[in-house]
């Protein structure tokens, strides 16, 4: 479900250059192997014990509530060539430091016992049926075994037409392989959905000024994820209170902007959110700000006027700075049912979103709407947050989310 | 993206009309169908479970009746247990007969506790009470604030500790502060919460400990999915809620969860939430939910009502004169008495998906449609079929007097024929609502 947050910002504007680095940015099959390669770092319990008293640069770093430093990133190397006391660059993957690993087991050790704790509650009785059926599972004929894998998705939210096209494809592919054993079936599970979920994860953060809109609807949020995401960010951000409406919107993003040492450009309550975008690119430009966060108000898909109103943002930032806004992202709360996908078509439509952002995973709710988006409307999960915390903010992985939607945690 | 349930129902059935008894294999298919609406309203898998179950009971063997095609019965079947289930009703408030009443809000993160609060504040100052805010969300930035504006906004006195002191302190104080500055109603915000945190529930049943509230009401969000069940035991568990409050409905959600929290824990919804203006807000209306749940107003039980009113060929003819334009002030009589037999008109554009939010600022009142009615019988033959001769003022007068209303009267509704009947040509060209006929309001 999270990854690491190396090389999770794509920085270079030369993408050919990049390609090698990044993690996870083509579909298909490459993706399913790196998620592979992933896998067992990320699932490696002992190491969190071993770690223990290793507090990691990225957690300090968090802690002191500052932009997490560059060698993280690796982002100042690759554009000045300078390698300081640099993780290996080239092969990132494979190549892993064992700081790295360290850091990474230890941080998914984390979040992922709070999502398996806030999962159990709900889970045992999906996990316990699953296992019941994988482990008295025996051929494709097998009835009762499709309407359990069917009652855990739907269960989770991922809707009735995306469950029907995965548990048709398990099917077609279980008779093919000859598939005997749950558990093989079980993998050819999470394979099939890691397949459905994945897309080009990493945000593009390479422009000057970088600029990300926030968008969604009301309570999912957006000025949340705004406060996290900023301190993940490489180099200098600053943030837009282009929500105008909601009472206390723009206290609340000034309130992140103090905890996070970040500029932010607000106009009084009731002021046009364009002019407000408009105003922070100003200023972003004026600062050399490295990105720029805009945040918006929170609207229903079915309000014609606040869907044309996000437009507008849309077209004056453009205006201004053509090329802009870089990233478009969506927050869609992890309780969302099948509304979800009328909300993220919507968004798509008249913001052309880059990305959803996955919210209050730390609930009993399982976020299976994701899957549903992924596949009946195509835009990727990019980021999924699991706690109210900074550090709960994480870059996602197709493979893991995978796995804790089937009970394999 | 979906189908309606009509739809769906009427392609598994296609063919079946008019046919005595439904058969079990015409039940099974049309269960198969309704699970799925359900499902895909977010109604939560176990409670499809259970309530298809029910239905296919019902169902089989159930007379088909002449005026209705398989699939509508078993969807009067379907919408009748679920407005059973929903409870039929709407809950009044009850006030203490001891003041202040305090209500306390409880829920998940995002869900629109905060704005609930103000919405409810000024809801029970309608009913003439003296509504008090206390604002007990000590965590998430700013949520303080929201709270103070909405209060200064309406007026509405807001008590805060900032987020300092404990919840359940500030609740106690703020209450006692209530009391002592004579306010008769208090509401208890309280900050959102996952339900897998502990300390955040414990939290809760501390406050609702400190409160003693005489309402509990859990604000749920109506986009929320299968989970909806679980957060509702939990608040159960912790806060012991009485109540829902279901909000962000001005969006298109089915809102299936409602209807598995109510079934599962037996608490009602008693507030329905529409939208971010402080004023959309009102008490829920169990029936008018069961529809929508169904994903397509009440459309059938509207399609059934007309068929017994009025004959198909008839109502056609009228539905082409209608945005043909040549819509006389006779039809529009004749159209009037039709609807009038069919129930008050406001729940008849409920009816209708996608009409009622369209014209949700036309004000309809079924006294004016007697005004009108008066108006209308005072013409002349000549005057119903030919409207323009009523801009004569002399005309006007006479109608006026005729039917106790003013002059301005009749030229207000001579005008406002005018404009509906150049809507209705405009909707003619575009297609839309040929199949509706006789629906109109007053502006």
């Amino acid at each position: 479900m999270a990854r690491s947050w190396r090389n999770f910002f794509r920085k270079s504007t030369d993408e050919e250059q990049e390609k090698g680095q990044t993690v996870a940015s083509e579909p298909a099959s490459e993706d399913v192997e790196e998620g592979n390669g992933h896998r067992p770092v990320d699932l490696e319990p002992a190491e969190d014990v071993l770690t223990e008293d290793v507090p990691t640069a990225e957690e300090v770093q968090a802690e002191r509530k500052e932009p997490a430093p560059e060698d993280v990133w690796g982002v100042e190397e690759a554009l000045s060539g300078e390698v300081e006391e640099a993780l290996p660059e080239p092969t990132p993957v494979e190549a892993e430091s064992d700081a790295e690993a360290v850091a990474e087991a230890q941080e998914s050790a984390g979040w992922l016992g709070r999502l398996r704790r806030g999962l159990s509650r709900s889970r045992d009785s999906f996990v316990g049926q699953l296992n019941a059926a994988v482990a008295e599972f025996r051929d494709v004929d097998d009835e009762e075994f499709w309407e359990t894998v069917e009652e855990i998705m739907i269960s989770s939210d991922v809707g009735v037409p995306t469950t029907a096209k995965l548990v048709a494809e398990l099917e077609q592919e279980s008779l093919e392989k000859n598939i005997t054993s749950g558990t093989q079936l079980r993998e050819l599970m999470v394979e099939h959905a890691t397949r459905m979920l994945e897309g080009p994860v990493e945000l593009d953060v390479s422009h000057k000024p970088t600029v990300i809109l926030m968008v969604g609807v009301n309570g999912t949020g957006k000025t949340t994820t705004i406060g996290k995401l900023s301190r993940f960010l490489p180099g200098t951000t600053m943030f837009a209170a282009g929500d105008t409406f909601r009472a206390a919107a723009i206290e609340q993003l000034q309130t992140w902007g103090e905890r996070t040492g970040t500029p932010v450009v607000a106009r009084e309550r009731g002021a046009d959110a364009a002019a407000v975008a408009h105003e922070a690119i100003h200023a972003a430009r004026r600062e050399g700000t490295d990105v720029l966060l805009i945040d918006t108000a929170g609207r229903l898909h079915t309000k014609v006027n606040l869907m044309a109103e996000l437009d507008k943002v849309q077209r004056v930032i453009r205006r201004q700075l053509p090329g802009a806004p870089h990233e478009v992202l969506m927050t869609v709360d992890a309780t969302t049912g099948q509304n979800g996908l009328r909300q993220a078509q919507m968004f798509k439509e008249v913001a052309g979103l880059t990305g959803i952002i996955l919210t209050k995973l730390d609930g009993t709710a399982k976020g299976g709407i994701a899957l549903a988006i992924a596949n009946e409307v195509g835009v990727p999960i990019k980021l999924i947050s699991v706690g109210e915390k900074v550090e709960d903010l994480h870059p996602f992985d197709a493979r893991e989310f995978a796995e804790a939607l089937f009970g394999d945690l | 993206m979906f189908d309606t349930l009509g739809e769906r129902l009427n392609k598994a059935l296609d063919g079946v009309r008019g046919s005595g008894n439904l058969t079990e294999d015409q039940v099974k298919k049309v269960t198969r169908e309704i699970r799925l609406a359900l499902l895909e309203a977010d109604v939560n898998y176990g409670v499809v479970k259970e309530f298809v179950s029910n239905v296919r009971e019902r169902a089989t063997g159930a007379e088909v009746s002449k005026a209705l095609s398989p699939g509508q019965q078993v969807v009067k079947i379907v919408d009748e247990e679920l407005a059973n289930l929903m409870g039929g009703t709407a809950h009044k408030l009850s006030f203490a007969s001891r003041p202040p009443t305090v209500v306390m809000l409880a829920g998940l993160n995002g869900h629109g506790k905060t704005t609930t609060a103000g919405k409810l504040a000024l809801f029970v100052r309608k009913l003439g009470k003296n509504p008090y805010l206390v604002a007990c969300d000590t965590y998430r930035p700013a949520a303080i604030d929201q709270l103070q504006q909405i209060g200064r906004e309406l007026s509405v006195p807001v008590y805060t500790e900032g987020t300092g002191p404990k919840p359940e302190e500030i609740a106690e104080r703020g209450i006692k502060e209530a009391r002592d500055c004579g306010h008769n109603f208090v509401i208890v915000d309280t900050a959102g919460r996952q339900v897998v945190d502990m300390e955040m529930m414990e939290e809760i049943r501390r406050v609702r400990k400190a409160s003693k509230p005489h309402s509990v009401l859990l604000v749920l969000d109506v986009v929320t999915g299968q989970n909806a069940v679980e957060v509702a035991q939990a608040f159960q568990e912790y806060a012991d809620f009485d109540g829902m409050v279901l909000t962000k409905l001005d969006g298109d959600a089915r809102g299936g969860a409602a209807l598995s929290v109510v079934s599962v824990t037996g608490r009602p919804v008693k507030f329905a939430s529409e939208g971010e203006k402080m004023g959309e807000f009102d008490y829920f209306y169990p029936d008018r939910m069961a529809g929508r749940i169904l994903g397509m107003g009440d459309v059938l039980t509207l399609i059934e009502k007309a068929e017994q009113q009025m004959d198909q060929a008839e109502a056609e003819a009228q539905g082409k004169k209608l945005i043909s334009g040549k819509f006389t002030f006779e039809d529009f009589l004749q159209q009037m008495q039709m609807i009038k037999k069919m129930g008050p008109i406001s729940g008849l554009l409920g009816m209708i998906p996608g009409l009622g939010k369209q014209l949700k600022d036309v004000e309809i009142d079924d006294r004016q449609l007697g005004r009108v009615e008066a108006m209308i019988t005072s013409m002349t033959v000549k005057e119903r079929r030919n409207p323009k001769l009523l801009q004569n003022p002399s005309r006007a007068r006479r109608i006026a007097r005729g039917s106790g209303a003013t002059q301005q009267d009749v030229q207000k509704l001579v005008k406002q024929f005018n404009e509906m009947q150049k809507m209705m040509r405009q909707m003619g060209k575009g297609g839309g609502m040929s199949r509706i006929p006789g629906l109109s309001g007053r502006r």
